[in-house]
């Protein structure tokens, strides 16, 4: 009875500590780096100009030009500008173009900065 | 009395015994946690150089970026002197020269937009033409964005 007592107890103590037996599990918490999704936008594409045609009229020729319009079945109506808006105009141009070029050129920096880092983080 | 003196050596003799035991394995503990840690700091020195060195590229290809964009700046400030030049070179007035020779400006005029509009395509990303590449002469360039348009052009100073 004696030993049926102590096995008894025993017993009873492994099953109210079993669940702890070899500690408690951990979760384990990690953080893996994802890294964020390229923006992959195509360059743009090139602009495809088309063609004017400049129209010179001067107090002399404007006659011959509105016929020349009529005979090809143009209306014969010009939109002008005078010699020093063109000049204007010109020079306007010339620096939209080159807005245009100095923004292509910084986007193609911006992209070879940060995919030559991407491509070397990659190696 | 002889047993009692032969019970406490051997007491001493295994206590000896144990405790060195664990001194060795405590010095096997410490050894193995002194080569965790060198290989850890040997990593961290490999890995500060290669930040080192990145940093070091970076800052190279930034420089040499902003010396690119420093150059075509300057590039444009030259182009618009150029274009200003065309018009009003040797007092030129480009409104006298249209009515005394209407069609030949009417040409230069159309030749000119003609260009302007190519520079225009070329600064928004279109690829050059093989003869835009090889014009080395005056003749053969775009003279409205010779540094654009073509690119093995030197202007002769």
């Amino acid at each position: 009875m004696y030993h049926f007592n102590k096995i008894l107890a025993v017993a009873f103590i492994v099953l109210l500590t079993g669940c702890s037996i070899g500690g408690e599990k951990k979760i384990k918490i990690f953080s893996v780096e994802q890294p964020r999704e390229k923006l992959d936008y195509p360059l743009p594409t090139p602009l495809q100009m088309e063609e004017i045609y400049w129209h010179i009229i001067t107090s002399e020729n404007a006659e011959e030009v509105f016929k020349k319009l009529e005979e090809a079945g143009i209306d014969p109506v010009l939109f002008g500008i005078t010699d020093k808006d063109f000049q204007v105009l010109a020079r306007n141009f010339a620096q939209i173009r080159q807005k245009l070029q100095e923004t292509n050129n910084l986007l193609q920096e911006y992209q070879k900065y940060y995919e030559e880092e991407d491509n070397a983080d990659s190696n | 009395m002889f047993g009692s003196i032969k019970l406490i050596f051997t007491v001493l003799i295994i206590s000896s015994i144990a405790g060195a035991g664990m001194y060795v394995m405590k010095l096997r503990a410490d050894n193995a946690t002194l080569k965790a840690n060198q290989i850890q700091l040997e990593t961290a020195i490999t890995e500060q150089n290669k930040v080192l060195e990145q940093q070091k590229e970076d800052f190279t290809a930034i420089l040499e970026s902003n010396k690119k964009l420093n150059v075509l700046i300057n590039t444009f400030k030259k182009d618009l002197q150029d274009l200003d030049k065309r018009f009003t070179k040797k007092n030129r007035d480009i409104g006298k020269l249209a009515i005394e020779r209407t069609k030949s400006i009417e040409r230069i005029v159309n030749g000119g937009g003609k260009n302007a509009a190519r520079c225009i395509e070329l600064a928004s990303g279109a690829e050059h033409t093989e003869a835009e590449l090889k014009a080395t002469l005056k003749s053969e360039i775009n003279p409205e964005c010779p540094s654009l348009a073509n690119p093995n052009y030197v202007p002769f100073q």
